[in-house]
């Protein structure tokens, strides 16, 4: 059918159905009104139920900067160097800290290898600060996410946190002497100690993935820890073997906003 | 071309990308804190929201699980930046719906919605065809499990929200067929699933999991 004898068709039909629905409507010649009076005779129809739920619109991820994500180690396995079954070692990943919690790794990046395995790019908390490796993804947990970070200021003695990228909490800080000093670099929150007997650390203890580079005979590996103290008179200062110290109310303050698997960085 | 996707993850799963990913993991039981008392009696109505019987309140929490499940998923796959291209938009779009269906049971149950399960996807929301193999699955998931628990609604203005949410998950579902090479539509009839072989299936997944455990008692041995 051409175009032109279609759009004739449609005219046609349309005008037709005009004619009959006139023709209904009124009463028309040959209906005697009796559609629009049975019509009329009709209960009216209920009105549509509300909506229950108020859906918003949609709800984009937005800004992502200031998101990182860590995981828990599932299984036991090691980290290599590239993502690759026999790429060379970088360490072993464990099950478990020193303080008997789960271990857990910041999660830098993913690649697909070969087969489609998934491997993950992870900071490690081992010797030298700052390694880092990819371990296939079935040797981790869930992805936990975190929009907190920590920047540790050694030279003006200073904590600072962020929360979507807000300042959030601010406090002076102890840090490692001149021979045991607290390690500068890119670390995470691994865990959280609390409710221990050990006024030395005040009532709450962060453990981070840096380790001492100088005390490495310390007990359970000489990893730095942020916690709170008995000696609030020596902070600010060069005072510690390289823990971050704060006053105890700053750190019971710290405890309320800094979720483990945040990132500090200790410049 | 496959014409029968169903809703088990067994038969989806042909290159066995999710049975490698599930071995060996948690069984918990899924949908935990999800009562399962029904009855009619009038139990919350806040200044805006209509009245809810314990029934209703039953299923929405049923369905506030389903979509943490499926806004968690598409939440991770868009974090992990590695599914591109259409499947990539895709999920972006879908999550963002997920997301604020979330918002509106949460908003609506108030303090008797459920709390978010711990979900470990365990690789799927960072490989792009396991990614899609996943979506299919959930998403025909839910237009079964919708489908499912609405004869169960009480009250007219829940019932006209939950079909509304049921079709746009229906669109998801063909959305995602349609990327995976899949037919959009099969049957001409769909079939409602019950809740028992919903939560079976997902509980198979091993997707919930638990929190990890990051907090201790112990002394601190740090470098002090």
């Amino acid at each position: 059918m051409s175009p032109r004898r279609a759009t004739a068709v449609g005219l046609l039909c349309g005008a037709a159905v005009g004619v009959g629905a006139a023709a209904l409507l009124t009463g028309g010649p040959h209906a005697g009104g009796a559609p629009l009076r049975a019509a009329r005779a009709l209960p009216a129809l209920p009105a549509p139920a509300a909506e229950a739920l108020d859906i918003p619109p949609p709800r984009p991820l937005g800004r992502q900067d200031d998101v990182s994500q860590w995981a828990p180690v599932r299984r036991v396995s090691v980290a290599r160097r590239r993502p690759a079954p026999r790429a060379a070692t970088v360490a072993p990943l464990a099950l478990r800290t020193p303080e008997g919690t789960q271990n857990i790794v910041r999660v830098l990046g993913r690649r697909a290898g070969a087969g489609r395995r998934v491997w993950v790019h992870v900071a490690l908390a081992v010797l030298p600060n700052g390694s880092t490796g990819w371990v296939p993804r079935r040797a981790l947990g869930a992805y936990e996410e975190v929009a907190t970070r920590l920047v540790v200021d050694t030279r003006a003695l200073r904590a600072t946190l962020y929360d979507h990228g807000r300042r959030v909490f601010r406090a002076r800080v102890g840090i490692g002497r001149d021979e045991w000093p607290t390690p500068h670099g890119k670390f995470y929150v691994r865990n959280r100690l609390e409710r221990y007997s050990s006024a030395t650390y005040g009532p709450l203890a962060f453990g981070l993935s840096a380790r001492s580079e100088t005390l490495t005979d310390w007990p359970a590996g000489g990893y730095v820890g942020i916690h709170g103290t008995d000696r609030p008179d020596l902070v600010p200062g060069r005072i510690s073997h390289g823990c971050i110290r704060l006053r105890n109310s700053d750190i019971r303050r710290l405890g309320r906003l800094m979720p483990v698997g945040t990132p500090v960085r200790i410049r | 071309m496959s014409d029968d996707f169903g809703l088990d993850l067994e038969r989806l799963d042909r290159d066995g990308a999710l049975a490698e990913a599930r071995a060996g993991l948690s069984r918990r039981a899924f949908f935990v804190g999800v009562a399962a008392g029904t009855g009619g009696v009038l139990l919350y109505r806040s200044a805006d929201a209509p009245a809810q019987t314990a029934a209703d309140v039953d299923v929405l929490n049923y369905a506030l699980v389903l979509e943490y499940l499926q806004s968690a998923f598409y939440t991770e796959a868009e974090r992990s930046k590695a599914i591109k291209g259409r499947a990539g938009t895709a999920a972006k779009k879908v999550g963002a719906v997920e997301r604020a269906h979330v918002k509106a049971f949460k908003d609506l149950l108030g303090s008797r919605a459920v709390k978010k399960p711990q979900f470990d996807f365990q690789g799927v929301t960072e490989e792009p065809r396991a990614f899609l193999k996943t979506a299919v699955a959930f998403e025909d998931l839910a237009v079964a499990a919708y489908k499912g628990e609405a004869p169960k609604l009480q009250t007219p203005a829940i019932i006209t929200s939950a079909l509304g949410i049921h079709t746009v998950e229906a669109r998801h579902a063909a959305w995602m067929r349609y990327l995976y090479g899949i037919r959009p539509a099969v049957n001409a009839f769909d079939e409602p699933s019950s809740r028992a072989e919903i939560n079976k299936i997902v509980r198979e997944t091993g997707f919930v999991t638990s929190a990890a455990q990051t907090r201790s008692s112990q002394a601190p041995r740090y470098t002090g």
